[in-house]
């Protein structure tokens, strides 16, 4: 009798998790031969709510952004707008699945909303659903809740946008809420700016009134480090974006050139080269500036190092120590070294986020009358295969990787005109992002 | 005297010096170095010897490889070879063990004819060495797959009929496009170029594993090999490669998710 009231609680347990068990696991069998398109996505314009003024131009600003950063994510086939039904769904009860995934939009997957602009706050409802899955279509539901503003319809469309490029992605987070760092004259004088990563809402980060460049944003995006020209002449110097004025680097101003700051990815630890010694040479100073340390030895410059952001432990930079600068590899206390371009004059290394591929800026046939030009290139770093991405198209430098290892952002000189570019990391869909000035050495902010 | 060397002098300059065997000679060697700069040209460019970080036949851009690598789509058409082979090859047999010699255990020992016996090398300690450990399980995995009648979803979107039910293999049916994000990124991973050449075209491989909760792939094996050990490492390696597929979709209730994906070369 007591054994079965003991069992009684055990087997009541068991049948309780029963049904949890069975939920536990699930199958499914996909592979490389079953059609691997770009997802096929439309964009309806969002559905007006509400009598406000402000509400028309929102909705533009809104739907503009939204489309282009979609468009620009490099993982869809973005249905055009002149191929979509004429309707703007504001909900899900007012969509009409098969009509999105019929001919002519052929959509796989449709993103719709509403907007509406009251009493000074803008509200946004946003769905991501799946076209063909009448079953269970969506695939996201969000709310948004912001100031009224053009700005924040921007930012709104920005989030929007990355959380689709999340779900769809493969958990790799979007960029549209991302920054470009870069260097622009436009002021007179060379200092840091700042822009979204679609070339919007630039501005001036430092008013130093001398040469500033290479700027580098830490990865937590609070401060930036670059070279700037000063009286005991080159230093890296530190600028806290949160605080708004510089910081202190003491490992960058002692004696010599010092420049090219490169964050690790883990933000605690800064390269740069300094040629305190007499010839430039890389160092690894702590964020805060102390505990310094020399890592390369060799006889020729050193220059323009960049770490791994994926195992923080290794380190690229540019060599001259066989005459024309070379990109190398080397762990971070300057052990392993290997050379990785055979050749010609590569410079301005960038290490992939999943730490797979450098890019960099390289003149195959460097040389006078030579053919080519300075060009991007993008190489894997096990096979030392790599893939041109620029071609015959002025003088191409500065490439940095976006966060989500699809872009990059290189700055190009045409006829005396430098200016900041972005691209897929193929190549393809290549975009000027500023017009304005001069601007060069851009540098894609972590998140 | 003096007027015949003067008249032989005269003579001498008057009379045309023979310039045809030089001038022909100076020609055919002119025409001998432009043969020998034409050849060089032609040589050289036919074979380049700089290939460094060109791998594969002549000088020209491989582009194949990396431009798969790069985290982006890539269109790969449908394989319609009907001659991948699912036919495993069968495991190598156990090698059979030494028979040991009988030892006659009631026999005497006569110790003039024992030998004597070696001092025994005390073994330096060896510092352990860091080594990757290797795959110790070599069985044989065929058979071992779970049967057909597992639920399981090939890439159904949206054909389902009938009402929604929770678990038990409709996860394909209910979340389509989190297929297509695992198909893709594998894909995007998978660089053919690590793949013997010599491997048939339309080998398959499939590859078994496990994504948590939090998207998270982890529990690699292959389920069914090609045959080509390369294409089977390839494809395991294109798995391992991903980081994240990002998390399990809000309405599912599974705690993971069993994927076997399949790499047709």
């Amino acid at each position: 009798m007591n054994t079965r009231f003991r069992l009684f609680p055990l087997v009541s347990l068991l049948l309780a998790c029963f049904p949890i068990c069975l939920s536990a696991q699930d199958w499914v069998h996909t592979g490389t031969n079953l059609g691997n398109d770009r997802i096929r996505i439309a964009t309806a314009d969002f559905k007006p709510v509400g009598q406000d003024p402000q509400t028309p131009a929102l909705k533009a600003a809104f739907d503009a952004t939204l489309f282009s950063d979609l468009n620009s994510a490099g993982i869809f086939d973005l249905v055009s707008k002149s191929l979509i039904p004429q309707v703007t769904p504001g909900s899900p009860q007012e969509i009409n699945l098969p009509q999105w995934a019929a001919a002519p939009s052929n959509a796989a997957m449709v993103a719709f909303g509403a907007l509406s602009a009251t009493n000074g706050r803008l509200v946004v409802y946003g769905w991501l659903f799946d076209a063909r899955n009448t079953v269970s279509p969506q695939v996201l539901g969000k709310q948004y809740n912001e100031i009224a503003s053009q700005d924040m319809a921007r930012t709104v469309a920005h989030r929007f946008a990355d959380e689709i490029i999340l779900r769809l992605g493969g958990g790799i987070n979007g960029i549209a809420e991302t920054k470009i760092f870069f260097v622009s004259s436009r002021s007179g004088t060379k200092e840091i700016w700042e822009m979204d990563y679609d070339g919007q809402n630039e501005h001036a980060v430092t008013h130093l009134g001398t040469i500033s460049i290479s700027p580098r944003i830490s990865p937590d995006n609070s401060r930036i480090a670059f070279a700037s020209l000063g009286r005991e002449g080159w230093a890296v110097r530190m600028y806290s974006l949160e605080l708004g004025r510089m910081v202190n680097f003491p490992a960058g101003t002692a004696g010599g050139s010092n420049q090219s700051p490169a964050w690790s990815g883990d933000g605690s630890k800064i390269a740069f080269s300094s040629s305190r010694s007499g010839d430039p040479e890389i160092y690894v100073a702590d964020a805060s500036g102390g505990n310094l340390r020399r890592v390369t030895t060799f006889r020729g410059p050193d220059v323009a190092p960049c770490w791994n952001p994926r195992t923080n432990a290794q380190i690229a930079w540019v060599s001259g120590r066989t005459g024309l600068p070379q990109i190398y590899t080397m762990d971070q206390d300057g052990a392993n070294i290997q050379r990785m371009t055979d050749g010609g004059y590569a410079i301005s290394p960038s290490w992939a986020p999943n730490g797979q591929f450098l890019t960099f800026s390289w003149n195959r046939k460097y040389g006078p009358g030579a053919p080519g030009g300075q060009d991007i290139y993008v190489m894997d770093i096990a096979s030392k295969r790599w893939l041109q991405l620029t071609h015959e198209a002025g003088s191409n430098d500065y490439p940095s990787w976006a966060p989500d290892g699809r872009h990059i952002v290189f700055e190009r000189a045409i006829g005396g005109h430098t200016q900041i570019w972005s691209m897929l990391a193929d190549g393809t869909e290549q975009h000027q992002l500023t017009h304005t000035g001069n601007n060069f050495m851009p540098n894609w902010s972590w998140k | 005297m003096e007027l015949w060397n003067d008249g032989e002098r005269l003579e001498r300059e008057l009379t045309p010096e023979p310039i045809a065997a030089p001038a022909m000679g100076s020609l055919l060697l002119h025409g001998a170095l432009a043969a020998c700069l034409f050849a060089y040209a032609i040589i050289g460019g036919l074979f380049h010897h700089s290939l460094w970080g060109n791998p594969g036949s002549g000088g020209a851009i491989q582009v194949s490889l990396v431009s798969n690598a790069l985290p982006l789509p890539s269109d790969q058409p449908p394989n319609q070879n009907v001659l991948a082979t699912e036919t495993p090859s069968k495991a190598p047999a156990e090698p059979t063990p030494k028979a040991k010699q009988a030892v006659d255990e009631t026999a005497i020992p006569i110790a003039s004819k024992q030998k004597p016996q070696p001092p025994q090398k005390q073994a330096a300690s060896k510092t352990s060495q860091h080594q990757p450990q290797p795959n110790q399980d070599n069985r044989a995995r065929y058979g071992e797959q779970s049967g057909s009648s597992m639920p399981r979803s090939t890439m159904a979107n949206g054909s389902t009929n009938g009402p929604v039910t929770v678990g038990n293999g409709d996860f394909g049916s209910r979340f389509g496009w989190y297929v297509e994000v695992i198909k893709h990124k594998v894909d995007q991973n998978w660089f053919r170029a690590e793949v013997d050449p010599r491997t048939p075209r339309g080998s398959l491989t499939q590859v078994y594993f496990r994504v948590s909760r939090q998207g998270v792939p982890s529990n690699f094996k292959v389920n069914i090999s090609s045959g080509s050990p390369t294409l089977d490492r390839s494809c395991l390696r294109a798995t391992q490669r991903v980081d994240t597929f990002g998390g399990l979709p809000a309405g599912s209730n599974d705690l993971w998710l069993d994927v076997t994906y399949d790499c047709t070369y």
